[in-house]
């Protein structure tokens, strides 16, 4: 074959204008870009999102990418104020900092707009809600659930432990080299042992600030509740955990709950739908399902709330309230909740809904109830809503998983956390 | 003799030993992976000789179902078209830096060096915000010329040392023939040059293949390249270990019949097969 002049540039020509394609489809009108992390719903959404081109005319191009890769780009999208993104995935954790940062943008002017309002759960609409402002519309609430094999509690009489003494006790019962009794995440992090340890803060007594809703944060971490809390953690999983459980985060437990290898655990929800599932669990049928166990000051089960927003930078708010509204109503989370694993919904009307409390049923007949009894026991500061809570809660978990792993006494690591707060609170 | 013979048996047994022991250092992580793509979900972290026959094709079929295909195709697609423009690019510089008598060669190679040396992490905020206002994030030109910038130093790099060695001699008697440069080029030193060719071809595409930072920051759901799809099968939930144990199988299986076919040219080009 002979190339000629004319057959080369039209070669390229063709090759080229098929490599622009993608820069042509964004370049049309009537679009939004929406970024979102992996979860049940966002997946779910993502696989839907024609749905909302049909109803409003306007194309939605839905990102959903692993959570590293998701923090990775939105800090790019964000310190650039590149305007690429018109709906980001806001957890509650981060709200306060990208507020304060000026990354997204209020949504009060949007929220009598909202297709399903007054079907919203007023705790997880209330994450979003800082110096008056909504800064976020929640989809979904993980709450803390205890997942527990009945068959080994049931040998030694026990129903699920109350509190985490009497999760102790049984512990101590039925803990056994195949079996290890207990794991919880232990790994250092505000998204790791930091969503279950203040579960044991709360239950004696502690908190991380002297008075959080008074508005007094002098830190307090170092208390005799919190260091109570600190050694029945460290007891339980030192004690009657498995192997290597100072590193442990929750891919590690749903694996060792999912084969049998550890008999009870505080997880998410979504973690612990996952755990309960017989189409991913060995042990499905032999698992029972609880609120978290409490302490001499009460319950306190974690919640990690996810919401989406609208970064400041977006150039076309309008529409990505729009896509926020559908997103949200009670009928688009009604058909994800049906497509997906998904139990996480703060429409408040899906937990009596005939279809879902069925398929929900089928995997556990308590499932969504026990969800909504946790929920109802959580408060919303659950972990401080603060700008710089991400640093706090690191410097705390990075001291409660040294002193789980041996390097400090509890004593030391709760001194030495205070000390960190104190420093950071002083930037 | 019999002590020599044993001596001498003890010390092939040791060095078989060893072998295995580093093969199976380098094929056991491999096999596990395999195995993990075949496992359902109940079974994944069971030990195989537990439920030998436990196996399905679940993870595959979801893997073919999902964005990954996809993102494999814009692997190749990126990668192959990065090395290719690199080639078509950097062969002729690397040609001219080795042959002509240019001034400031040695500020070149220099230049050459600190680009490959340059860490990608040191200018991404730049790169990121002229791409944003170019408009070419999630496009292929875009992410094709950001691979080129670690394809094209090596190329040029590593064909300027191959082509050194190639004779003068060789390309006067070309050009005395009646060729051209280029024609000499062409017909004559990029023959004679194969090995090293090859060598950097594969070895631009292998960067390029194995890229995640650029595709990170430049990609989005259209363009999107394997090893940052696999990053998704991870939520905030849950991690997919077998569809991840699918994505790195089908990540690394189109790499090992070229580097079979190309493990020659590459052995030739780094022992310095082109003679005076």
């Amino acid at each position: 074959m002979k190339l000629t002049r004319r057959g080369t540039l039209s070669g390229m020509a063709a090759t080229a204008a098929v490599l622009a394609a993608p820069m042509r489809v964004r370049a049309a009108t009537g679009e939004i870009n929406v970024m979102l992390f992996a979860q049940p719903y966002t997946q779910g959404l993502r696989n839907i999102a024609a749905d909302f081109e049909k109803e409003t005319g306007i194309r939605a191009n839905v990102d959903v990418v692993g959570q590293d890769v998701f923090e990775s780009r939105i800090n790019l999208t964000f310190t650039g104020g590149t305007g690429e993104v018109d709906v980001v995935h806001v957890p509650a954790i981060q709200a306060q900092k990208w507020r304060e940062a000026s990354w997204i943008r209020p949504v009060d002017d949007y929220l009598d707009a909202l297709t399903s309002r007054s079907d919203l759960l007023k705790g997880p609409m209330d994450s979003y809600l800082v110096a008056g402002q909504q800064w976020g519309v929640p989809f979904a609430a993980g709450v803390g659930m205890m997942a527990y094999r009945k068959d080994l509690l049931d040998r030694v009489g026990s129903g699920a432990p109350d509190t985490w003494a009497d999760m102790l006790a049984v512990a101590k019962q039925i803990h056994s080299d195949d079996v290890a009794a207990v794991a919880l995440r232990a790994a250092p992090g505000q998204g790791f042992n930091m969503f279950i340890f203040p579960m044991f803060m709360r239950a004696y007594g502690g908190k991380f600030f002297a008075d959080y809703v008074g508005g007094d944060l002098t830190p307090a971490v170092n208390s005799p509740e919190n260091l109570e809390a600190l050694k029945i953690y460290i007891d339980l999983l030192n004690n009657y955990g498995p192997q290597g459980v100072g590193t442990f985060n929750f891919p590690e437990i749903t694996a060792s709950m999912q084969n049998g290898q550890v008999a009870m655990t505080i997880e998410g929800s979504g973690v612990v739908s996952l755990i309960i599932d017989p189409a991913t669990s060995k042990y499905a049928d032999q698992m029972g399902i609880a609120v978290p166990p409490g302490g001499p000051a009460g319950r306190s089960p974690a919640i990690a709330v996810h919401g989406m927003g609208i970064p400041a930078s977006s150039r076309n708010p309008d529409g990505a309230a729009r896509f926020i509204s559908w997103a949200t109503s009670t009928e688009t989370v009604r058909k994800i909740a049906l497509n997906e694993p998904f139990i996480d919904f703060v429409n408040g009307s899906l937990a009596r809904d005939k279809d879902l409390v069925t398929k929900y049923g089928n995997i556990q007949p308590d499932l969504l109830n026990v969800r909504v009894a946790a929920l109802e026991q959580t408060i919303g500061h659950y972990r401080p809503l603060l700008p710089n809570w991400d640093e706090i809660g690191a410097a705390i978990g990075e001291n409660v998983n040294g002193a789980l792993n041996g390097l400090y006494s509890p004593e030391d690591a709760l001194e030495a956390a205070q000390d960190e707060m104190e420093m950071l609170a002083s930037f | 003799m019999d002590d020599k013979s044993f001596a001498y048996r003890a010390k092939k047994a040791s060095g078989i030993a060893m072998m295995l022991a580093f093969l199976a250092f380098a094929v056991l992580p491999i096999l596990w992976v395999l195995i993990l793509s075949l496992r359902p979900a109940t079974a994944l972290f069971e030990p195989i000789w537990e439920s030998p026959t436990n196996l399905t094709f679940d993870n595959f079929r979801g893997i073919a179902d999902s964005g990954f295909p996809r993102a494999l195709l814009n692997s190749f697609l990126t990668a192959g078209i990065a090395t290719i423009l690199s080639m078509i690019v950097g062969v002729p510089a690397a040609f001219a830096l080795a042959k002509s008598r240019l001034r400031g060669k040695f500020v070149a190679s220099w230049v050459l060096l600190l680009l490959r040396m340059a860490p990608p992490v040191g200018f991404v905020i730049p790169l990121f915000l002229i791409y944003i206002n170019a408009g070419l994030i999630d496009t292929y030109p875009g992410l094709i010329m950001a691979y080129m910038t670690l394809t094209l130093p090596l190329v040029v790099w590593s064909m300027w040392t191959t082509f050194a060695q190639i004779p003068n001699e060789l390309i006067e008697s070309a050009l005395m023939d009646g060729a051209s440069l280029a024609k000499a080029l062409v017909l004559v030193v990029i023959p004679a040059a194969r090995p090293g060719v090859v060598a950097a071809a594969i070895l631009g595409f292998l960067i390029a293949w194995n890229d995640f930072f650029f595709a990170l920051i430049i990609t989005r759901g259209s363009t999107v390249t394997a090893p940052v799809s696999i990053m998704n099968f991870i939520s905030s939930d849950s991690v997919d270990w077998g569809s991840i144990a699918v994505a790195a199988i089908c990540v690394t299986l189109p790499i090992i019949p070229v580097m079979v076919i190309a493990n020659r040219y590459i052995v030739q080009s780094l022992s310095g097969a082109v003679k005076g």
